[in-house]
């Protein structure tokens, strides 16, 4: 099942401004639960935005990023109404996708 | 439950003038299907809701979940103390004496000033001496100003005098809000005896080089972030999560649109009323105690407090009024003995610690001012942000939650959080809160 995520678009200058808050455990594989049980290794591993369909950012992540992760990031040369895309896919296998267009 | 069950009870109910308007609800119904009739009911739905009098709650069983003994971890797995503070005041119960004025000490000590200057300094045994005052030239960063600054104590004061006042600040002062050090066994005597060699050692003013280091002339903290924008505030998903749930049937097939169909309209200040005093329970209902009740009683659903979905419930239900303002009921008598109740509670000297609510959060006392890096702020301006994503625990609480917090803080036992001692202090700190603005869910560190 996709968990849920937020986007927001909007033009500040030349370029778009875009945040992403995703929700998602982010399990680093080495904490314990209450009985003392390691709990799996589960984070997001790779993200990727496109613009108009056009990759803009494709990063690796590892056990570092914090649970419910924020991204936030700039793409020069969009204009308003501009499709920006967010996927991800996680270490079980999951993907999630969300679209916005970009606002004035 | 189906339209067609739902239709005659409404009609029972729903007095003489309104009666024509419902048949004609239904006959449009009949004659036009669902999709004319499912607003056209619900509405009236609404109307019978005023009209029938007190909404229906479970009366009998606890709101907490079944297996609810003291909170333990966090949701992303942050653990809570889990000491028994039985011994000491809690909300319930007095189990620790005032002060009696009996000096403890009366020859000279004589102390290691070493230990008893790492014991002042030491975070892990009661928060060390600098949370609350400033100590010298050698005060760790940000000390607090709760207390006096102590830089000069050594010169001023005798052994004895120390002595006593660290083992029992209330030999001299009874409305002291120091910890009792020695009677709380937090330092036995020969730590105490360290601790007044090192105070005795204090003889020289302590000026600041930075205005931040100072606690007088600090900045207080001021949140910035928009906690209504749903990509900074991670409490916003369970407002989504609130949402589905308030449409989801139960095993008996009704949900709460079942009978509140039209809740951005019609609750849009319910949350704002809250928490109210229930008379068939004699206590009061915070928003979360209500959902697990009034659930219980209605749609069968089981939203037991504190749980995931009663959370993301209370967040859809105080989402759904903000910007109303807190406007509790106090006109009945039970209310307002709730509410006399709840300030009694807040002035109650608690746990290890012997603090009490008014001791930091009012202008009276401590207020404004800082325990070591933390800055106390009066009681006014807590609650409207409720239930609010903590991003020091990553996860959301409920007030109750934030009371159980709190118990912990000064070390007593947390009560549960559907405790009847919780629901007075809600209404006291709503009396307080009267005319704040709901911006819910909140977001604080």
């Amino acid at each position: 099942m996709a968990e849920p995520m937020k986007i927001r678009a909007k033009m500040e200058g030349d370029a778009a401004d875009v945040k992403v808050l995703m929700s998602h455990p982010m399990e680093t594989g080495q904490r314990k639960n209450e009985k003392g049980e390691l709990v799996p290794v589960h984070f997001i591993q790779s993200v990727i935005a496109t613009h108009n369909g056009k990759t803009v950012l494709d990063v690796q992540w590892s056990q570092a990023v914090s649970r419910n992760p924020f991204l936030g990031f700039r793409v020069k040369g969009a204009k308003a109404g501009d499709k920006i895309t967010l996927n991800w896919t996680d270490t079980a296998g999951d993907k999630s996708s969300i679209d916005t267009t970009v606002a004035a | 439950m189906t339209r067609a069950a739902l239709t005659p009870r409404l009609l029972r109910n729903v007095k003489r003038p309104h009666r024509t308007l419902h048949l004609v609800g239904s006959t449009l119904w009949l004659a036009l299907g669902m999709i004319v009739c499912h607003p056209t009911v619900a509405a009236g739905n609404e109307a019978a809701l005023r009209v029938r009098g007190p909404a229906p709650l479970e009366l009998v069983r606890s709101a907490a979940p079944a297996s609810w003994q003291r909170q333990k971890v966090d949701s992303q797995g942050s653990s809570w103390p889990q000491t028994d503070w039985a011994g000491y005041n809690t909300l319930t119960t007095l189990a620790t004496p005032p002060g009696n004025g009996a000096i403890h000490l009366i020859t000279p000590t004589e102390g290691d000033a070493a230990k008893g200057r790492q014991l002042a300094f030491d975070r892990t045994r009661g928060g060390s001496c600098v949370a609350c005052h400033v100590m010298g030239k050698d005060t760790p960063p940000q000390p607090g100003n709760v207390g006096p600054d102590l830089s000069l104590v050594g010169a001023t004061r005798s052994d004895e005098w120390l002595f006593n006042y660290v083992y029992d600040p209330r030999t001299f002062n009874p409305g002291s809000i120091m910890p009792p050090w020695g009677a709380h066994r937090l330092f036995n005597v020969v730590e105490i005896r360290d601790i007044v060699a090192f105070l005795k050692t204090l003889k020289v003013v302590h000026t600041f080089g930075d205005t931040q280091e100072n606690p007088d002339s600090r900045t207080p903290p001021k949140e910035t972030r928009d906690n209504l924008d749903p990509t900074e505030n991670p409490a916003m998903f369970a407002l989504d999560r609130g949402k589905e749930l308030f449409v989801r049937a139960s095993v008996q097939g009704k949900s709460c649109a079942s009978c509140h169909a039209a809740p951005e309209s019609t609750m849009k200040s319910w949350a704002a009323q809250m928490p109210r005093y229930e008379a068939r329970l004699n206590k009061v209902l915070g928003v979360e105690e209500f959902i697990t009740r009034h659930a219980r009683a209605t749609t069968g659903a089981e939203f037991p407090m504190q749980e995931a979905d009663n959370v993301a419930l209370s967040v859809y239900l105080h989402h759904l009024s903000n910007g109303a303002v807190i406007r509790p009921d106090l006109s009945s008598p039970g209310a307002r003995k709730a509410a006399a109740s709840g300030r009694a509670l807040m002035q109650r000297k608690l746990g290890q610690l012997n603090m009490a609510c008014v001791d930091c959060h009012t202008r009276e006392k401590h207020a404004f001012k800082w325990a070591r890096g933390q800055y106390l702020v009066e009681s006014r301006g807590t609650i409207a942000h409720f239930p609010t994503w903590r991003t020091s625990r990553g996860d959301i609480w409920d007030i109750r939650k934030r009371f159980q917090w709190c118990n912990v803080s000064v070390r007593a036992n947390d009560l549960p959080p559907d405790a009847r001692e919780y629901g007075d202090i809600e209404m006291a700190l709503a009396e307080i809160n009267k005319g704040e603005k709901i911006s819910s869910p909140g977001i604080r560190h």
